[in-house]
């Protein structure tokens, strides 16, 4: 074979196999890396698995903050104005949290106990912004 | 009265370039002459810089009767912050866009000669296509001239208080030199396939340096930013807007090297043109994604759906409109060029395959949640940041391992350097291993895999620079790709120390108390309070004490509240060691009195954007050097 033609190959060949490599990585790490979002009333009506990381958001509704003495652990609710669900979290909230506005979460969803587990609330940069997961949920 | 003459400007611009974009496609079809079109650029330049400069003078005298100076201005605004807030919003940072592809026309009609002027024209004129499309956006759509009337309030809305800030008077314009520049390459390449061959794989190689200069920049800029303005000491988030930036300046990095292929080897030729197409639809769709409000995203400062779709359709129609142009275009390259697979071409094909799958995928991660939205029926979802360092740092290891070797290959490199590189190969593992072992005492898959990179980078630079030392001209023409190439080393080195030796700790503080984290420990000393003409703050004093060297020094982290957006701001402090940085941001100060807050180290931080700084003048340096000793 002409050494020319054998490279063409080589080329080929190289080229084939990093694009199956990476469509295998996309893969298996889109598999474990989406967050479904639900509002409080897709967590009602359909709870998802208790391993499974997902997103809830809605409304912080009113009077519902709670801060744990002496630790950073926090308790508030979050509403679609139909249901609720409540939500505990370890850790610094965002300068935009407040209650009435919007809030969407990260974490564990536990359907025993209608208790959202969070680690990570979602931090945005402009008090007019309203996630529109959020704006949906309230709809 | 005054803001209208600007938007006549502006009408002026726009109609100038519509003209010269379609006189320059009947000369080219109807073979006639014309006139110099790089003339009109000089008119165009200066109509949008006036039309700027009204616009600064509409924020700098507060007419809020112009509705966007009301939407992002306040009398109260410090007169600095006014100047950049023009950039704060949508439709001024779109004319701030169209001003800078402006300045690139006309730096690159000055600087570029050709012997034709038809070719010239032609060059210019997809130059013009992108500008008319988007200032007919401006005008039609997004005008930042529009007015308020009856005005609503005297007193503006005001900008975002996170755009308060020395960073983003820099920050945007840079970036936008970055993308806007990428319109040079563009209209060089569609200018190919009409058969404009002068030069074109130099100007191509040359001009996206320039643009990438300015984008890695302006990146960097951004994460810096971000880093102690967002107030939580984070760097990047895979944010779809960080990686709408994040995907141009891969396809620009995977561009230059192939036009280097083009340019030497007059191979590749197809590849460099569709890689020119490719990197400003990137950058059109970054902007769609951006602007559109399409992905929840943490950056929200210039939202509108209806202009999200109007952005679509001129990124459809460039697309379209260039795909044509290079299906019907007949170019074709070098056949009896010949390479092994230890030569030059050989390994920036490999640097061109991996930053285009790279891209990709970056680009899949972040557009998966609207396809999936579509397709699920409703059911929303984000793609996590775990994804994209799971995706990325394997391909940045191959692109990284590759990258060090590269640089040592030579044109068509005949097959027995084979051995020699598999022998490369050995060494650096070897090496790395080692001394990965000797630093760190033990082994971790991580460490090794930040100092294969950095070693293979900075090994093969060294190596190179060695060899041509003699050769005064070799040496300084390779002195600004080895300047980038270290430059990528240094901040893979600072990504990879930040990642895995950061150490960090939120705290409840009452005043008095301490608290230790590394070899720092932090007491809460003393609050303050402080009033700016458009803030006031609270501020907690720490007194932090190096338990290596008993230094100690203060540091004061604010909260700051903006009345007239009702908004609260994290003031986060940093000091600076020759090592790492001690950062402290403040969450909230309880009733009780305490504070709660989040003490971080963030070893070799800096590294990430001394890096990029690198690149920057590496870029620079050999556009300039090309252009004073061609």
């Amino acid at each position: 074979m002409k050494q020319h033609r054998k490279n063409r190959i080589y080329v080929i060949l190289f080229i084939g196999i990093s694009i199956l490599i990476s469509f295998f990585l996309v893969f298996s790490a889109l598999q474990e890396n989406i967050n479904l979002f639900y509002s409080p009333t897709d967590l009602q009506n359909n709870p998802p698995m208790s391993d499974k990381s997902i997103r809830a958001g809605g409304l912080v509704k009113e009077n519902s903050l709670l801060r744990n003495k002496d630790s950073l652990k926090i308790n508030f609710e979050i509403t679609d104005l139909k249901n609720t669900v409540s939500v505990t979290y370890e850790g610094l909230l965002p300068d935009l949290f407040k209650e009435n506005k919007g809030v969407v979460a990260t974490g564990y969803f536990y359907a025993s106990t209608n208790e959202f587990v969070a680690y990570e609330i979602l931090a945005k940069h402009d008090e007019n912004y309203v996630p529109k997961e959020v704006k949906k949920a309230l709809e | 009265m005054i803001p209208e003459i600007g938007n006549v400007f502006l009408i002026f611009a726009f109609s100038i370039s519509v003209l010269s974009f379609l006189s320059a496609n009947y000369s080219y079809y109807a073979d006639t002459k014309i006139y110099d079109l790089s003339k009109n650029i000089f008119l165009v330049f200066f109509l949008l810089l006036a039309s700027f400069l009204i616009l600064e003078f509409s924020f700098l005298t507060d007419d809020f009767s112009v509705l966007y100076v009301a939407n992002n201005s306040n009398p109260n605004l410090p007169a600095y912050y006014k100047f950049s807030a023009l950039w704060g919003g949508h439709e001024g940072s779109l004319l701030l866009f169209v001003l800078i592809i402006s300045i690139w026309m006309m730096v690159f009609s000055l600087l570029s000669s050709y012997t034709k002027i038809e070719d010239k024209n032609l060059v210019l004129s997809f130059c013009y296509l992108v500008l008319l499309s988007l200032l007919g956006f401006i005008i039609f759509s997004s005008n930042p001239f529009e007015r308020l009337i009856p005005i609503a309030s005297m007193s503006g809305t005001d900008l975002n208080p996170l755009l308060q800030d020395f960073a983003f008077t820099i920050h945007p314009p840079i970036l936008y030199f970055g993308y806007a520049g990428l319109v040079i390459p563009f209209s060089l390449a569609l200018a190919r396939c009409f058969n404009v061959k002068e030069g074109w794989t130099m100007h191509i190689r040359n001009w996206t340096v320039l643009s990438w200069s300015f984008l890695t920049l302006g990146i960097a800029l951004g994460s810096w930013w971000a880093y102690y303005e967002l107030g939580w000491g984070g760097w990047w988030f895979w944010d779809p807007v960080e990686n709408s930036s994040l995907v141009p300046w891969l396809l620009a990095t995977a561009l230059f090297h192939s036009a280097v292929v083009s340019n030497s080897r007059k191979i590749f030729n197809n590849w460099t043109i569709l890689l020119s197409i490719l990197s400003i639809i990137g950058c059109f769709i970054g902007m769609f994604l951006v602007r559109s409000g399409i992905l929840t995203s943490v950056h929200s400062f210039a939202l509108d759906p209806e202009r999200g779709l109007i952005l679509l359709l001129i990124t459809l129609m460039i697309t379209l409109y260039s795909f044509f142009i290079f299906f019907k275009s007949d170019v074709s390259d070098n056949n009896s060029i010949n390479y092994s697979i230890v030569s030059k071409e050989y390994f920036l094909l490999i640097n061109n395959l991996f930053l285009v799958v790279l891209a990709v995928i970056i680009l899949f991660g972040t557009v998966y949640p609207i396809f999936y939205e579509i397709f699920s029926g409703g059911k929303t979802i984000s793609v996590g940041a775990p994804y994209f360092n799971l995706v990325t740092v394997p391909i940045a290891f191959f692109l990284a391992f590759f990258q060090g070797y590269g640089v040592l290959t030579k044109w068509s490199a005949s097959p027995n350097s084979i051995r020699t590189f598999s022998i490369t190969l050995i060494v650096i593992i070897f090496i790395s291993l080692t001394f990965s072992y000797l630093v760190f005492n033990y082994l971790s898959l991580f460490n090794v895999i930040g100092i294969i990179m950095v070693s293979s980078i900075i090994g093969g630079v060294i190596i190179s620079a060695l060899r041509t030392i003699d050769n005064k001209k070799l040496f300084f023409s390779a002195l600004g790709m080895n300047f980038a190439h270290i430059g990528i080393a240094v901040t893979i080195f600072g990504i990879g120390v930040v990642s895995s030796h950061s150490s960090s700790k939120e705290v409840i503080l009452e005043i008095g108390e301490s608290t230790t984290l590394s070899n720092y420990e932090f007491t809460l000393i003393a609050e303050d309070f402080k009033e700016e003409s458009n803030f006031y703050s609270q501020i907690a004093i720490f007194q932090v004490e190096n338990q290596n060297n008993g230094k100690t020094f203060d540091l004061k982290p604010e909260k700051a509240f903006y009345p007239s957006s009702r908004s609260i701001m994290t003031e986060s402090a940093i000091a600076i060691t020759p090592k790492e940085d001690v950062y402290i941001s403040l969450s909230e100060r309880l009733d009780s009195g305490e504070w709660i807050a989040k003490i971080q180290t963030k070893p070799f931080v800096r590294f990430i954007w001394l890096g990029a700084i690198l690149m920057c003048l590496g870029g620079i340096f050999s556009f300039s050097r090309r252009l004073l000793f061609r």
